[in-house]
């Protein structure tokens, strides 16, 4: 339904997306992760033909992108992270004319856009300025632009940004009726739970390159049942990472450095909770301090960690 | 054209809540213009100067009398006169270079002065509109005067004309008999009407149309421009709207309605400009006392010359960085451009060479057309070439707003 095959995006000396290659099946959600700046935005403005890609392919539908251009885009709904609607247009004359855009006509549009009101909740608020509106009515809105055509291939491009929490569940409800109405949901997101909860695979991306792939379930095996553990204080870097390679020798077998730094140190390791005491002594006889503790479950959040050696949202 | 349709009523709808800022698009001009028009009415103005080219084959005292009588007064300060050969007058006028070309016959002062029919010959420039009536008028009251001086003060004229021919001064008898008897005749001037001997003939063009066209009916073709240009460059600033609320990036990525939108948004553009314009225009004629006859033909030109305007406003709005800097381009093209084209001052009434410039600029060439139209006899004046030419500047303008947008202008 959409695949996308060695995408190569440079700006310059600039890569912005180096080789990204992913595949998003019909009635799916496919989860595009990644901090701000991985590549995550550039990727979709090349899938929705904003960008022409360096190099690289990618089809919507089975039709190129580029050398059919016009085909693709009729499969594509796009809903931008920005809202992007005319406030001072009613919110049904807003989704007539981009149903318009994507050629639906008479009675087929009237129907689509009764539908979609009363999808996106607003069917009591229809003739009403969308600037009257609150910012969740305003980005269902802005959902309902993106899906009137009833596109194939969906991309919501981090659509739950600075939305209150009661509008973020009826935006996944959308999204999950979305996929099982039988369409394919490229969702991109830097929110991990958001991905756990919605999405059957997903690809994380870093520096414009995927570093893991698979599905939710997959991706956790990758990680195993160790937890993550985060501290903060004060260790000297040579006689620190001395103390933690003695406990892997003799104590705590399967202990990992993931990154450390004069007053960080995140490690992972199994059992983390039955471990600290030790953890803390060890660092204190080679000259450390620790001022704050963080113990994390495994989850796709502490992947990243442990992929990258950095949170997520820095 | 089915999003075309859309298009327009989309943009129609959304601009329909800012009737504010069109009624301020076509006040501000309104206001100028009534201040303007009130000055011109009360002869506060500017006051237009031409040349008026002479030939004077008869070089007598009665012939030195026009000539100088064009220097007198507040005629002088309306038109110099310049002496010149019949063939370099000839040329000059026909390259219009001149007001009007006068030339005084062989004979003239003789004819004068033995009541004969003589024909003086009056050239007036076809491209200007007020002067050439002015110096017509004038000519005409000049012979009408000399004529009724000829019948009160024959005699004395003729006295005066031989002690100059002689080159001997007056005696102070001469001086005496001659004051008194002019007195005594200018005493029953008043009961003296006769007949005209000497007559005018204007060779061209008829003088009836620039004469009949009051001067502050000139101002409103300009006013009306200034009201195009406010709406035309706010309406252009729609595209920054749209560009910041996003629905430009949207429309990109939506299959092939980019020229849709532009036609819709230019044709709604179109619209909102031409029921400005065309506000403007009514009250123009009204106060004028303009037929009516003229409105379609105007308002015409006044529609297809506003989606022109405003298609390379757009195109000025969209060269811009930013929107601050798009507000200050735009400003710096339209004040000199309406100051230039003719909204401040008719092109009229400035100088030969700032009108010719004037003519070249977007608004000045539309304001004299439709300065053509609404002052000629009959209406659809304008010439078909005119039509063409501003039919072009809107797909050119549109064109390039084409590829402003999809050269980055719409993703932001």
């Amino acid at each position: 339904m959409l695949s996308v095959e060695n995408l190569v995006k440079n700006y310059g000396d600039f890569v912005a997306a180096d080789g990204i290659s992913f595949e998003a099946l019909k009635g799916t959600v496919f989860g595009l992760l990644g901090p701000n700046g991985a590549g995550k935005s550039t990727a979709i403005n090349c899938i929705s033909g904003l960008l022409k890609p360096t190099s690289g392919r990618i089809s919507v539908n089975g039709h190129d992108v580029v050398s059919e251009a016009k085909s693709a885009r009729q499969s594509l709904g796009v809903v931008p992270q920005e809202i992007a609607i005319y406030e001072d247009l009613p919110a049904v004359e807003n989704l007539r004319y981009w149903g318009k855009a994507y050629g639906l006509r008479g009675k087929e549009l009237d129907a689509r856009v009764e539908e979609i009101l009363r999808y996106i909740g607003l069917g009591d608020r229809a003739k009403e300025l969308p600037k009257k509106f609150s910012g969740g009515m305003k980005r269902r809105l802005n959902f309902g632009c993106g899906i009137v055509h009833k596109p194939a291939v969906i991309l919501l491009d981090e659509p739950t940004v600075g939305v209150d929490p009661q509008s973020r569940e009826r935006l996944f409800d959308m999204v999950v009726a979305e996929r099982d109405a039988g369409a394919c949901v490229l969702y991109t997101t830097h929110y991990m739970e958001e991905a756990e909860r919605l999405c059957d695979s997903l690809a994380i991306i870093d520096h414009g390159k995927i570093i893991a792939k698979g599905t939710v379930a997959e991706l956790r095996a990758q990680l195993g049942a160790r937890d993550v553990l985060q501290l903060s204080g004060t260790f000297p870097s040579e006689e620190s990472r001395s103390a933690i390679q003695s406990l892997v020798t003799e104590k705590i077998h399967d202990l990992e450095i993931i990154a450390q730094a004069k007053d960080n140190l995140t490690l992972t390791l199994s059992n983390g909770s039955h471990h600290l005491q030790t953890i803390f002594d060890s660092l204190a006889a080679a000259g450390g301090s620790v001022t704050e503790t963080s113990l994390r479950r495994p989850n796709l959040e502490t992947l990243f960690l442990l992929l990258t050696g950095k949170e997520l949202r820095e | 054209m089915n999003f075309t349709l859309s298009t327009i009523r989309k943009d129609l709808s959304r601009w329909r809540q800012d009737l504010g800022g069109m009624l301020l698009w076509m006040s501000i001009p309104l206001l100028i213009g009534g201040l303007i028009t009130s000055m011109m009415d009360s002869g506060g103005g500017a006051k237009p100067h031409g040349v008026l080219l002479m030939t004077d084959e008869d070089e007598s005292f009665i012939s030195g009398m026009i000539a100088g009588a064009f220097g007198q007064g507040e005629i002088g300060e309306l038109i110099s006169v310049e002496k010149v050969s019949l063939e370099d007058g000839n040329t000059r006028i026909n390259a219009g270079d001149a007001s009007g070309f006068l030339v005084i016959p062989a004979g003239f002062g003789n004819a004068f002065l033995e009541s004969e029919p003589v024909t003086l010959t009056l050239k007036t420039n076809p491209a200007q509109t007020i002067l050439p009536g002015i110096i017509s008028d004038v000519t005409e009251i000049l012979l009408d005067s000399g004529f009724y001086l000829h019948e009160f003060f024959g005699p004395e004229i003729e006295t005066i004309n031989k002690l100059i021919d002689d080159d001997t001064g007056p005696d102070d008898l001469l001086v005496s008999t001659m004051s008194v008897a002019i007195n005594d005749k200018i005493e029953s001037a008043s009961e003296q009407i006769f007949p005209l001997v000497i007559d005018l003939e204007i060779v061209e063009p008829p003088p009836s149309e620039a004469s009949a066209v009051p001067y502050a009916l000139l101002f409103l073709p300009g006013i009306i421009l200034m009201a195009l240009m406010f709406s035309a460059n706010g309406i252009a600033h729609d595209y920054w709207v749209e560009r910041e609320q996003g629905t430009l990036r949207r429309l990109v990525i939506t299959p092939g309605q980019m020229a849709g939108f532009l036609l819709g948004k230019a044709l709604a553009a179109g619209v909102v400009i031409t029921a400005i314009g065309g506000v403007t225009l009514l009250i123009g004629f009204a106060y004028h006392g303009v037929t009516v006859s003229r409105l379609p033909s105007a308002l015409a030109w006044i529609a297809v010359s506003g989606i022109a305007l405003f298609a390379w406003f757009g195109v000025l709005q969209m060269a811009a960085g930013t929107q601050r800097a798009a507000t200050v381009v735009t400003s710096m093209f339209l004040f000199p451009l309406l100051m230039a084209g003719g909204s401040f001052f008719p092109l009229a009434a400035l100088p030969d060479w700032i009108a010719a410039i004037g003519r070249m600029t977007p608004n000045g060439f539309v304001a004299d057309r439709l300065t053509i139209e609404i002052i000629a006899d009959t209406a659809w004046t304008i010439d078909f070439q005119s039509w063409l030419i501003v039919i072009a500047m809107a797909a050119t303008g549109l064109g390039a707003c084409s590829l402003r947008l999809r050269s980055g202008f719409a993703r932001g």
